[in-house]
């Protein structure tokens, strides 16, 4: 190939890419304004109803009455409160529950043994509903945050072992062989294959995690606790205030869609090569 | 630019050196090769392979599918042991691949090295410091036009040009022998035809010893000095071919188009007794 070849291929490649952003940009303006469009109908609809007696506003709850509720649980401070109370034990839950987990999926790639000895209770593991170890957690650690934190921690430790491990073995031999012809004790082929060509599958444990951390922590604060969006549902949902139920409810999913977007910038960060590709 | 004086220098100083203790660089000596399936029985896979290659050289190795390429390549490459036989290179048993080099049809770059780290790989893997294994390669990827895509990860890059960064990554380490295992199957037709001249005279410039192992019988008369064609298996040499074309031409093309081609082709062709199995047997 000439070096004149190459050239018109970089520039046809760079061409191509500017035309996909732009034709992205428009997509994503008009996306947007749809869901706009369609949020905003929902609302109107809604209220509407509520104004002309067709829905119960006391079962349902209404827009005009969530942003009251909202704006007096803004003005109270409890949302915030609550609102720090959910993320920072989520967080922690999950952050180490994800790292410790895919840690030790990676290092199983040593030991194929202990891997194989271990399999069962860890897929009798991630077969079971963590919340159902809600009960037990509460009575060792308390009804407080670290309670909440070991709940996440254990809901999402398995995922992302099982996940790790599982990447692990999706790894080409001929990678493996390579290293080894090229001289590679078993460390650097740890490090330099194992580790990297994982990384893919442990981003999409922590994306599933988010997920996984939110329910332990919402379902640990239903059963016991004293601060959190997850008791702020439990506790006007009791008292049949469907507002503020809304208001937690919506919360949660800013939240979830928060924690989301931020794994997925970290992801983007951490596997540039995955980048450009269609 | 130091460095690369120093890289030659080595260069220069192990080929004069590896020729006057050995001219042979690899010998595999009634080399056979016998895999026990779980049932108890053995199949014979290679029966008997007996090959000498010289510095510098470059020979094939064809034969029909199913021959056992693949054992054959895992043991020059030292990934296998022969059940019988002995294999040498350059007069000491080959530990565990150590000194070969070898490329496959996938070029097996990381995709998440950028090219100059796929290139240092090995590099690495022997403890060179990170500024001098740079240096090294950057003078590699300019002398063979990758510069500009050092920067660059290996899904931006043609499959032409991957394998020649795969080819790079293998000719840094300075191994004493090249192995290819069907290198280019996975290329379309014209580009195969520009890599295999490409590839030819880069690994003579770098005065390499080349075992090229395909089942494309015009891409080992165009590449070669030697061809080996194997028999069905278990695999042995049934005849060796001294073709030499595109060295004498100075080109895998040329020798494409040169009359005693076509006469190379049809006896290999005789030789490897290819039968298109319509019905029975």
């Amino acid at each position: 190939m000439s070096e004149a070849q190459l050239h018109t291929h970089v520039i046809r490649a760079g061409s191509v890419k500017e035309n996909n952003e732009n034709l992205a940009g428009n997509t994503l303006l008009t996306d947007n304004l749809w869901r706009g469009a369609g949020l905003a109908l929902v609302v109107v609809l809604w209220q509407v109803g509520v104004n002309l007696g067709w829905i119960n506003a006391f079962l349902m709850g209404s827009p005009a009455g969530i942003a009251g509720e909202a704006w007096r649980l803004i003005q109270s401070g409890q949302l915030l409160d609550d609102t720090v109370a959910t993320v920072s034990a989520t967080v922690m839950g999950f952050l180490l529950g994800s790292i410790l987990g895919s840690l030790a999926g990676l290092l199983l790639w040593f030991s194929r043994t202990t891997a194989r000895i271990i399999d069962p209770f860890m897929v009798a593991l991630n077969g079971l509903p963590k919340i159902a170890l809600a009960p037990m957690i509460i009575i060792w650690f308390g009804s407080g945050m670290f309670s909440k934190v070991m709940l996440a921690f254990v809901a999402t430790f398995v995922v992302a072992l099982l996940t790790a491990y599982q990447g692990t073995h999706q790894i080409d031999r001929n990678l493996i062989n390579l290293m080894r012809s090229l001289g590679a004790s078993r460390r650097e082929v740890f490090s330099k294959v194992v580790a990297p060509a994982t990384l893919p599958w442990i981003i999409s444990a922590f994306r599933l995690n988010i997920g996984f951390a939110l329910i332990a922590e919402i379902g640990g604060e239903f059963i016991s606790s004293d601060r959190g969006l997850g008791r702020l549902i439990f506790v006007a949902g009791n008292l049949f205030n469907l507002n503020a139920v809304w208001v937690g409810v919506i919360m949660l999913m800013i939240v979830a869609i928060v924690l989301y977007v931020i794994v997925s910038q970290v992801a983007k960060r951490l596997l540039p090569w995955e980048q450009g590709q269609k | 630019m130091n460095a690369s004086i120093a890289h030659s220098a080595t260069l220069a100083a192990r080929t004069t050196d590896s020729l006057q203790l050995l001219q042979s660089v690899i010998s595999l000596d009634e080399v056979k090769k016998t895999f026990s399936s779980s049932g108890g029985e053995s199949v014979d896979v290679i029966e008997d392979i007996t090959l000498d290659i010289k510095q510098e050289e470059f020979v094939s190795i064809v034969g029909p599918s199913g021959c056992g390429k693949s054992t054959m390549f895992n043991i020059i490459s030292g990934l296998l042991e022969p059940s019988a036989g002995t294999i040498t290179l350059r007069g000491h048993d080959p530990k565990r691949g150590a000194r070969i080099g070898y490329m496959l049809q996938r070029d097996l770059l990381f995709p998440w090295r950028t090219i100059i780290d796929n290139v240092c790989l090995g590099l690495e893997v022997q403890g060179i410091p990170k500024a001098r294994r740079y240096e090294v390669a950057h003078d590699y990827l300019a002398r063979y036009g990758l510069a500009d895509f050092a920067k660059q990860y290996p899904n931006t890059l043609s499959g032409g040009m991957r394998q020649r960064v795969a080819l790079i990554r293998t000719l840094i380490t300075e191994p004493d022998l090249i192995l290819l295992d069907e290198p280019f199957s996975a290329l379309d037709y014209q580009t195969r035809l520009v890599l295999e001249e490409e590839i030819v005279s880069i690994l003579k410039d770098a005065h390499k010893t080349v075992v090229l192992i395909t089942h494309d019988i015009g891409e080992a008369i165009s590449m070669s000095d030697r061809v080996a064609v194997m028999t069905q298996r278990p695999t042995s040499v049934k005849k060796i071919y001294d073709v030499g074309l595109s060295r004498e031409l100075g080109s895998c093309l040329k020798a494409r188009s040169d009359v005693r081609y076509q006469t190379f082709f049809d006896s290999i062709w005789n030789d490897l007794d290819i039968q298109i199995s319509g019905g029975a047997s």
